[in-house]
């Protein structure tokens, strides 16, 4: 239950990145495991460079932002009028040349992290799990707080809305889409960075594992409706569970396979998501 | 002749016009007879790579040019190609003549289910699921072990029976270009039919409507799958031929990383034309050679990465300045002179 939990939050963080960008831009970022990936292994190089922990994640995270401003700028808004399929296969050019460059900069070893408070297990209720759990399953509480906050109460977060609700109005009462666009690149990367920076101690990284995690946040935004904040949590929670259920259930191997297959099936029956979708988003 | 058996008669003959033969497939065919003559073995082998993905990427273009369905799930087909043949072979001893067109009908067979169910979805949602249904493609052929032989993949795969006054692969050069030509020559006519034009109404990326084409009574789905299971047998031959070339076949060969290189490799060369896909095919193809083989030496580093920044570069260039692919260059080209003179 832990690990699916776990799982489901690293899931549900990939999710949320990609449903900022998708509700604002209608981009599906396909490079938003390639944030992830970055924020982890920038986070283990500055702390090998031995700057403390939380300074590592804070500059990780800055350079990755930074990465997404590049995304953004460079190839999506030279673009911004062309049809969903060449936007997000030109995310998937830039998600080419990231992985290239972390290659040669870092090499094709994986790297890891110690957990953030140096323990390795805690035990809970009589079952061990990894010290490093209890910070993923929080960070994803502290991002979806904070993105519920967000767009509900600050002025920014409404603007984003309307820009995904309404363009043509948004613009009309005086709202910078570009702006709001680009802030929707930088939020992405952001979160990407962090939720890669507090999965490093657990999954390890390497320069290969933003396409797969792209994936897992894709079928979770799939299955849960990439319209809804809720819908994408929820799916990135069943993707999770469903993943570790079946690792439970089923020899190794085949559990990837039939938890994936399960979520298709999921997706197929209910394709617009597993929550009713909110009037006029859809 | 009553008027209306005639004009049955007449229809028919439209339904199944004369096969167009481009006149540039038969010089593409004459430079291939040629090549051998002056290539080693090595540019053959290069050549062969290029042949193969150019007739899984021609399989993409009428599904993503026609009928603008974008997948990024060719891989699956691909490999099950490889793998149907492979296993046919080896189990049942039967001859790789007889399991490569086996494995291609498996592979059309396996898409009719899969494209019945994923291409109701719409937009670039269905690039998202073939993505993933090539993710479970992998995770099964990993984990069948005792049938695919898991993580290593299967070896000792027979070759095709050939004359032996060529050598191997000499003749599997051949082999490959001939698919390479008749899936061109294919391409080209179903492009010019009546189902190319009805696939053409249906794809939102070259202007049609699919509630449009709905209304004028193209059953819309039926013509998708159609494109679909068309693209995955041309994708299973490629398969057979593969592991026949080979003898060895793992299952990286057929990820998700081949599948989206293959669907670069059909943007770079434009979307819409089956020429592109050999174009790209063989930029593709040539760009990862020369950067294997020169890029670690002249400026260090580990292999691989050059060419992944470079599929990236290219790919994000074509799209933002040449967005109909190489295949448009003549035209464009063409257009700019021309405007230059007024």
């Amino acid at each position: 239950m832990i690990s699916g939990l776990t799982l489901g939050c690293i899931y549900a963080a990939l999710g949320l990145g990609l449903f900022v960008v998708y509700g604002v831009t209608r981009v599906l970022n396909l490079a938003q495991g390639e944030f992830v990936m970055l924020g982890g292994m920038l986070t283990v190089s500055f702390c090998a460079m031995g700057v403390p922990l939380a300074g590592a994640i804070v500059l990780a995270v800055v350079v990755t932002v930074i990465s997404g401003a590049a995304l953004y700028v460079l190839v999506i808004r030279p673009a911004r009028n062309a049809s969903g399929a060449t936007l997000a296969f030109l995310t998937v050019g830039f998600a080419y040349a990231i992985e290239g460059i972390t290659l040669l900069v870092w090499g094709w070893e994986y790297r890891s992290l110690t957990n953030f408070l140096g323990s390795s297990s805690i035990h809970l209720w009589g079952a061990t799990i990894f010290g490093q759990a209890p910070w993923v399953v929080g960070m994803t509480v502290l991002m979806v707080v904070g993105l519920f906050f967000f767009f509900g109460r600050t002025m920014v977060g409404k603007a984003l809305r309307a820009c995904a609700d309404e363009p043509l109005g948004a613009r009309s009462v005086g709202i910078s889409i570009e702006k709001m666009a680009l802030l929707s690149f930088l939020m992405a990367a952001g979160l990407g960075a962090i939720a890669g920076a507090t999965i490093t101690p657990l999954t390890m990284t390497a320069y290969n594992i933003g396409i797969p995690l792209t994936i897992k946040g894709l079928l979770a935004a799939f299955v849960g409706g990439l319209n809804r904040a809720e819908g994408v949590i929820l799916g990135g929670l069943l993707v999770g569970f469903a993943e570790a259920l079946s690792a439970g259930l089923m020899p190794t191997g085949y559990n990837d396979a039939i938890a994936l297959a399960f979520l298709l099936l999921v997706f197929l029956v209910r394709p617009h998501g597993l929550l009713p979708s909110r009037g006029g988003a859809g | 002749m009553t008027p209306i058996v005639a004009r049955a008669k007449a229809r028919a003959s439209r339904l199944v016009p004369m096969p167009r033969v481009p006149r540039l497939a038969l010089i593409l065919l004459a430079v291939v007879a040629a090549l051998p003559l002056v290539g080693n073995a090595y540019i053959l082998s290069v050549l062969i790579k290029v042949g193969l993905h150019a007739v899984i990427a021609m399989g993409l273009v009428l599904l993503t040019g026609l009928a603008g369905q974008v997948s990024l799930g060719q891989g699956v087909f691909f490999g099950t190609g490889a793998y149907v043949s492979a296993l046919l072979v080896l189990k049942t001893g039967v001859s790789p003549w007889l399991a490569l067109p086996l494995a291609a009908a498996t592979s059309g067979l396996l898409a009719a289910p899969i494209g019945r169910a994923i291409l109701r979805l719409k937009g670039i949602i269905v690039a998202g699921v073939t993505l993933t249904v090539n993710l479970i493609f992998f995770y099964l052929v990993v984990s069948l072990s005792g049938l695919t032989g898991g993580a290593t993949g299967l070896s000792q795969i027979p070759r095709l029976e050939y004359p032996r006054i060529m050598p191997y692969t000499t003749f599997v050069f051949y082999v490959v270009w001939l698919i390479a030509v008749v899936c061109l020559i294919l391409s080209v006519n179903i492009a010019a039919s009546r189902v190319g034009r009805a696939l053409k109404s249906v794809n939102l990326l070259g202007g049609g409507s699919e509630d449009t084409a709905q209304v004028l009574g193209i059953d819309v789905m039926h013509f998708k799958v159609a494109a679909y299971i068309v693209a995955a047998v041309f994708a299973g031959v490629a398969g057979s031929v593969y592991a026949h070339y080979t003898s060895v076949i793992e299952p990286h060969t057929f990820s998700v990383q081949t599948s989206v290189l293959v669907a670069i490799m059909v943007i770079l060369g434009g979307v819409t034309n089956p020429w592109g896909a050999i174009v790209g095919s063989a930029l593709i193809v040539g760009l990862t050679e020369f950067l294997r083989e020169v890029a670690p030496i002249v400026l260090g580093g580990p292999t691989g990465a050059y060419e992944l920044v470079a599929y990236g570069v290219v790919l994000v260039a074509t799209l933002l300045f040449l967005p109909s692919g190489l295949c448009s260059l003549p035209a464009r080209i063409e257009e700019w002179r021309r405007g230059r003179r007024l």
